[in-house]
């Protein structure tokens, strides 16, 4: 399973591109913020464009927030597979923080299914 | 240890789920006069291609999407019948698991599905009646595909209703068909034996009595 590094930033980070025949899985993640300059608040967001459907003869791209969790400054958390379970990225999987923050590492393990 | 393993009674042979290349198909008189060319004729698949083709489609709660299988540009046309008479389409259908509930239609506004009973009619926007003749994933799972459909050219438009399920904001609905070309020649004389072994192909309305 693929797995990407990234910082908190205030613009959402992608971590695993929409893939049209599949959904996107965090299988972990760990949120190091031990050197971080303060609190951060950390989500897992979900980017798409809906399909034409019978009711929405023009949708447009669509944010849903799917996971969101803080990390003390100070602290290293880590997630694994049972607690993101259910959480289920049907475009791109992205992480976005409160603030930007270089020192805020985010590791994100995922899978396509 | 030596072992000599004994020799098995009986063996089970699984039959390919697709058409194969030799095998003989048959189109009922069921098939509407349009279809003259094929209509109560036996065919043998003279060669086939498998062409697998993943189709995704991100549908909101409560709302659903029509997937015309039939050729055109149309929004909801997947361009997936055939241009030649003598060549049949059989295609396979499988969904990777969501929250949603597929009905058929042929053509479109013409359940495949529905009861004797007057009122006995797939209608997604009734909470009963959503579910009746409604095909799920579990049905016709994306690895073992269990819904099969013959086009041939100029079929009547085949409608797949995909309908999002409540409790979730949004489905991605992923349906990977795999669509077996086959090219026919017609067996002019066909003997009784030919017409036993044939795969009979009927058309939709004898599905609806």
């Amino acid at each position: 399973m693929p797995s990407l590094v990234v910082t908190a930033h205030t613009t959402a980070v992608s971590v695993a591109a929409d893939r049209a025949d599949a959904v996107a899985i965090p299988t972990s993640m760990t949120i190091d913020n031990e050197g971080g300059a303060a609190d951060r608040v950390i989500r897992i967001q979900d980017i798409f464009t809906p399909s034409v459907t019978n009711g929405v003869a023009g949708p447009v791209e669509t944010t849903v927030d799917r996971f969101r969790i803080t990390a003390i400054v100070g602290d290293i958390i880590t997630l694994s597979e049972e607690d993101l379970k259910g959480v289920k990225c049907l475009g791109a999987l992205v992480v976005i923080g409160d603030a930007i923050d270089a020192d805020c590492h985010i590791s994100v393990g995922y899978k396509h299914e | 240890m030596l072992e000599l393993v004994p020799k098995p009674q009986f063996s089970v042979v699984v039959p390919p789920k697709l058409l194969q290349e030799g095998y003989l198909v048959y189109f009922t008189g069921g098939w509407p006069s349009t279809h003259d060319a094929i209509r109560e004729k036996l065919f043998r698949i003279e060669v086939c291609n498998q062409v697998p083709y993943d189709r995704p489609y991100i549908i909101p709660t409560g709302d659903y999407r029509d997937v015309d299988f039939s050729n055109g540009s149309g929004t909801f046309q997947e361009g997936t019948y055939p241009e030649n008479q003598n060549t049949l389409f059989e295609t396979l259908i499988g969904f990777k698991p969501g929250a949603f509930i597929s009905h058929w239609y042929v053509p479109a506004g013409k359940s495949v599905h529905q009861l004797e009973y007057a009122q006995m009619y797939p209608d997604i926007t009734d909470v009963n009646l959503r579910y009746l003749g409604a095909r799920m994933a579990k049905d016709s799972p994306y690895e073992d595909p269990r819904i099969k459909l013959y086009f041939v050219k100029d079929l009547a438009p085949v409608i797949m209703r995909l309908y999002c399920l409540a409790g979730v904001d949004f489905e991605k609905v992923v349906a990977g068909l795999t669509i077996n070309k086959c090219h026919m020649r017609e067996v002019p004389n066909p003997t009784d034996d030919q017409m036993l072994k044939a795969k009979v192909i009927r058309y939709y309305d004898e599905l609806r009595w």
